[in-house]
């Protein structure tokens, strides 16, 4: 594979990376853009609705997924993954492995037909387990790029995928690829992880059934989510009272997670309110310590959500036991009421804090008390590492919702744009025109 | 036209937001019977890449020369559609775009049948308009490579320095003497506990040596002319009062005295003033609003100070909007402010504690505090109904997202300064949601503040103590973390934490004809796609102008200000829509009715030609100059005027089109 240079390097084709590829794009740099899953998107492609517009998330990501594919001075690298970053004099060089898709990508058309022949089903980690995919498939309908990949650790090298491939694209021999980026300024956008649903024994361990994640309920509320409606893990039945556990992997001496996680309060609000529309007859509790509804139009949001019925009950949650039908059941202290109770429901949602995505060794970083990315001078230059043109955008650099990832990814884009304007003096003069 | 229309329609699901209520396959069914469809398709989100390639196929398989699509709003998705257009070869403006999901879906959620009516009324009117579309170029205009950023506060002093960092001009413009900003009356700032003198210091002192930036301070934007890449801008400004001879002269000799605003009225200052020692520009200014007129006598002479108001002329392709916000003040017996002496805002608590440093207690006018009481969310948060609302007749129902972090980022140098005294925190939600906020909540339950919970519908309330009592002033409040019991607590000192409002700007709104929110503050395209950007193209939002947010966000939000700024103008040039009114020569014969009604600058005026030795005079259009609006097309006598893109043919064809009935809609198919 030929090496790329570049003036800068995103890392994380999520929606803060996205954007900040688009940014720099825009102002005329060459940009690559490395991700190491097959289809950009990131997480926020596996949600529903996103507060506080209720926008369909599909209409806010695809097109960004879209520009990002057609852009002239972006370069896409997918199912990639950063090895090493060596600093050179003006910039990096920076090794990244090509996994194998055991499919052609310069050949395949994303027609899918290695998809219907395929003949093993493995759980989806798109619909985070709750639905199936094939084992040779398009990541999902709105993947860029619409090119297949063959889970080769499931695959029985049956061949029906290669027989029924119009291009001959399917290549069970292909190897990993190792190539190399040399860019002036690099930007991580590497994202956050779940913190995990097993994390707390109070809380079932990840044991109980219907107790689930809050992106397994995204998927539920999605229009392309696996069922297309909302129905209990457990045993498949249609939820009529749901509890939301606030702070269930944030503020939390006993995970060692003790800061906010910024975004749980909304995003439980939000699901509330959509699972109000899916399901009217449904009751959703959310159980909080504090409501932190701080951003542009969410302390109006949280007091629709009230409006609309749902109920706001304050108090920590002890502990969450199931009873003989695996119904949820929740203990917890109402601080307003001055009693314990216990409360039995139909599905429990844990609002799930963020812990920091990708380990930052190979970026030659090291992490803060909080794992995440240390940010120098958050007050003066929030976008900038302790390493000279290494710039930090989104959930790599904390827990922030998509509104503040994205503007933090503009201002990635523009802290780097300086960046290589003082390392190489590419001009703005020799730019293409602006589109209003 | 030449070619015979054909004609591809898409109906999008939107995610569901538009299926949910719209029958999409029936409005894709029947409009595939329209005259000139060749292709009439449903997608679940056309936006996507795959429902893109699907357009662009149809174009270069089916030979489609017009499309029309049935979505989300215009506004967000009709840009993205007309790239997809112009990438399979199509002139970007044979393409019609239907909001089906604002004006449709949405609207009409309760009721499907309706909804799906409708929804093929619109996409008929669509394709009766598509079938009329003509091809159309964009304008193409010369951008000046120059910004106006408007406030030199922290957001606006690094909207500049970013801008100018990558080789645009930029001129920086501040209404008072001196930058800096609200900034500049903080002492300490979360999550670092920097001074934040210090931080802006470093700030302004690139900024001020930049030489891509030329700052104006005393000055204020009169005049707003033109447009995105051309916009025409009037400065005024006063002038200092002062010179670097006369300055220290002058004001040793001022006797005039007013309140310091800049400590919040705690203390007085001269009318010839520097805000604090350190401030940009050094010289001392005069306060021309409160100067009183009278002679200041120096070296035996006696001087009137005059100011002189100068006005500059300029050119800006792109504005910045920088303009801070207001920290909001109680109203006269609000928790006591201003009938009680021992009642004080935030900000005024974070000044007293900045110009007494190193002090072994806290004292308020002179008297030892030993109790304090901080109550959250004053002016933030507000409810219809419950609180007074403010002038304008709305409550601040919005959360000002800084003061719960300032408020125990206060607590925590309370406490580390003054060991002993007693610290109750009133609140209703304590959000210290960013990155190393959560740890001043944390250290100040371990270090003895006693925090209490109060529900908004029954706030806080603050008398006078009886007199003979331990303490001035007496707080009552519910407590929800103990079961609602109701507490009177003695203090001596109650801090305010206020929130932040929307500058009064009405002026400069109007002048470059932007948008507030609910919240009156201003207001972005939208939250995701656009989040800087105003919806006045060249017109970006930096800071607080556009709702509350800390120094770190403020700073974000100026730096992607600057990243939209440079890709508008980096190149020089901007491309404007073709949207704009056109003349036809043959039925125009110079009434000047449409110049009459023309409200725009230099937009349409009369001009005389010679045609085979005859003077006619006929009415041209400035395309650049003109908006669209279609104020000359409703008066012209003879029809001779159009829109481009919105032809008077091509609406008579989707009135039509709507106005018919349903039945007809199926037979004429």
């Amino acid at each position: 594979m030929n090496n790329v240079k570049v003036d800068a390097l995103v890392i994380g084709g999520g929606i803060a990376g996205m954007q900040a590829a688009l940014d720099l794009g825009d102002q005329g740099y060459q940009v690559a853009l490395v991700e190491k899953e097959p289809s950009i998107g990131g997480k926020m492609i596996t949600l529903s609705k996103v507060f506080p517009t209720l926008d369909c998330c599909s209409c806010i990501t695809t097109p960004k997924m879209s520009a990002v594919a057609h852009h002239p001075n972006i370069q896409m690298f997918t199912y990639c993954e950063v090895e090493s970053v060596d600093q050179q004099e003006n910039g990096f060089d920076v090794s990244v492995l090509q996994k194998p898709r055991y499919v052609n990508a310069d050949t395949c058309t994303g027609c899918r037909l290695c998809e219907y022949a395929c003949p093993i089903t493995v759980p989806s980690s798109f619909d985070r387990g709750l639905g199936s995919y094939r084992t040779a498939r398009v990541p999902f309908s709105t993947a860029v790029p619409q090119i297949a990949v063959l889970d080769i650790e499931n695959c029985i090298l049956c061949g029906k995928c290669e027989k029924v491939c119009p291009v001959g694209a399917i290549d069970f021999t292909q190897q990993p690829e190792t190539f190399s980026i040399d860019t002036t300024s690099i930007v991580l956008a590497t994202g956050f992880e779940l913190t995990d649903l097993d994390a707390k024994n109070e809380y079932g361990a990840g044991e109980l059934p219907n107790v689930i994640d809050p992106l397994m309920m995204e998927r539920f509320l999605a229009p392309t989510g696996p069922y297309g409606r909302v129905l209990r893990p457990g045993d498949g039945m249609e939820p009529m009272t749901i509890a939301y556990v606030q702070c269930a992997g944030s503020r939390d001496e006993t995970l060692g997670i003790e800061y906010c996680s910024r975004t749980c309060c909304m995003y439980a609000i939000k699901q509330s309110m959509l699972i109000s529309g899916a399901l009217p007859l449904a009751e959703v509790t959310i159980y909080y310590m504090d409501i932190r509804t701080f951003g542009k139009g969410y302390e109006q949001f949280y007091q629709n959500a009230k409006a609309m019925g749902v109920e706001f009950v304050r108090g920590k949650v002890a502990k969450i036991t199931e009873d003989e039908n695996h119904n949820p059941v929740v203990r917890v202290e109402r601080t307003e009421e001055g009693d314990v109770v216990e409360r039995t429901f139909d599905l429990v949602v844990l609002s799930l804090g963020m812990v920091a995505g990708d380990p930052l060794s190979k970026f030659g970083l090291t992490p803060a008390e909080d794992g995440y990315i240390k940010i120098p001078s958050v007050n003066a230059s929030p976008c900038e590492t302790r390493r000279p043109g290494i710039f930090v955008t989104g959930t790599a650099g904390g827990p922030m919702d998509i509104v503040d990832s994205i503007v933090t990814a503009s201002a990635a884009a523009s802290a780097a744009s300086a960046y290589i304007r003082s390392k190489t003096q590419v001009g703005i003069e020799e730019r293409e025109v602006a589109h209003v | 036209m030449s070619e015979k229309p054909k004609i591809a329609v898409y109906t999008c699901y939107c995610g569901g937001n538009i299926s949910h209520t719209v029958k999409c396959e029936q409005v894709a069914k029947l409009l595939a019977e329209q005259p000139d469809v060749v292709v009439s398709r449903t997608n679940m989100s056309l936006c996507s890449d795959a429902g893109q390639s699907q357009i662009e196929e149809d174009i270069r398989e089916l030979g489609v020369n017009r499309v029309v699509i049935g979505a989300c709003a215009p506004s967000l998705h009709e840009q993205t559609f007309r790239k997809t257009v112009i990438r399979a070869g199509l002139n970007p403006y044979l393409y019609h775009h239907i909001g089906l999901r604002e004006q449709d879906s949405w609207v009409h959620t309760c009721d499907a049948d309706g909804a799906t009516c409708k929804a093929v009324r619109l996409m008929a009117a669509g394709v009766a308009k598509a079938r009329l579309l003509d091809p159309l170029e964009p304008i193409q205009l010369e951008a000046e490579k120059r910004a106006l950023v408007i406030g030199g506060g922290v957001a606006g002093l690094r909207a500049a320095l970013d801008i100018a960092d990558q080789g645009l001009k930029v001129v920086l413009v501040e209404k008072t003497p001196f930058l800096g900003g609200r900034m500049a009356q903080l002492d300490t700032v979360f999550p670092t506990g920097e001074e934040a003198h210090i931080l802006l210091a470093d700030l302004i002192d690139k900024v001020v040596n930049h030489d891509k930036i030329t700052i104006f301070t005393q000055t204020e934007v009169t005049k707003v002319s033109g447009y995105v890449g051309n916009y025409g801008i009037q400065l005024t400004q006063h002038s200092r009062g002062v010179s670097a001879e006369n300055a220290k002269a002058l004001q040793d000799a001022c006797q005039q005295m007013v309140a310091d605003e800049f400590n919040y009225g705690l203390t007085e200052r001269k009318v010839i003033y520097q805000p604090y020692h350190g401030c940009y520009p050094p010289l001392p200014a005069v306060d021309w609003e409160h100067y009183n007129g009278e002679p200041i006598n120096i070296n035996g002479k006696s001087e009137i100070l005059k100011d002189e108001i100068q006005q500059f002329e300029l050119s800006a392709g792109a504005v910045v909007v920088a303009t801070g916000f207001d920290p909001y003040v109680p109203r006269e017996g609000e928790y006591g402010y201003s009938e009680l002496p021992q009642v004080v805002t935030l900000p005024q608590l974070i000044r007293h504690m900045a110009l007494n440093p190193g002090a072994k207690s806290l004292e308020w006018q002179g008297h030892k505090v030993r109790d304090i009481v901080l109550i959250h969310c004053v002016g933030s948060r507000e409810i219809e109904g419950i609180d007074e609302p403010q002038e304008d007749g709305q409550v601040n129902n919005y959360c000002s997202r800084v003061c719960c972090t300032a408020t125990l980022h206060m607590i925590e140098e309370l406490r580390e300064n003054f060991p002993k005294l007693n610290i109750y925190d009133l609140y209703q939600d304590i959000r210290t949601y960013g990155r190393g906020h959560e740890d001043y909540y944390i250290n100040a339950l371990d270090n003895g503040t006693r925090f209490v919970r109060y529900h908004g519908e029954e706030k806080p309330k603050v008398f006078a103590a009886p007199k003979g009592d331990t303490h001035p002033v007496l707080v009552h409040v519910t407590d929800a973390l103990t079961y609602n019991q109701e507490l009177e607590i003695p203090v001596d000192l109650v801090v305010l934490a206020t929130g932040m409002q929307p500058r009064q700007i009405d002026d400069l709104v109007k002048m470059l004809k932007v948008s507030r929110g609910n919240d009156r503050f201003l207001l972005e395209v939208h939250p995701k796609l656009r989040p800087v950007e105003t919806a006045v193209n060249g017109v970006i939002l930096a800071g607080t102008a556009q709702g509350p947010m800390n120094i770190q966000e403020s700073i974000s939000a100026a730096s992607a200000a600057a990243a939209k700024v440079i890709s508008l103008l980096g190149s020089g040039q901007v491309e404007l829509q073709p949207f704009v009114a056109a003349v036809d020569p043959e039925k125009c014969n110079g009434t000047g009715a449409c110049v009459e009604a023309c409200e725009y600058e230099d937009a349409i005026a009369l001009e005389t030609f010679v045609e085979d030795g005859k003077e006619v005079t006929r009415a041209v259009v400035t395309p650049a100059n003109c908006t669209g609006c279609g104020a000359c097309v409703a008066v012209c006598p003879n029809r001779a005027i159009d829109v481009q893109g919105w032809t008077l043919a091509q609406y008579e064809a989707m009135v039509d089109a709507i106005a018919m009935d349903i039945v007809d809609l199926v037979e004429a198919g």
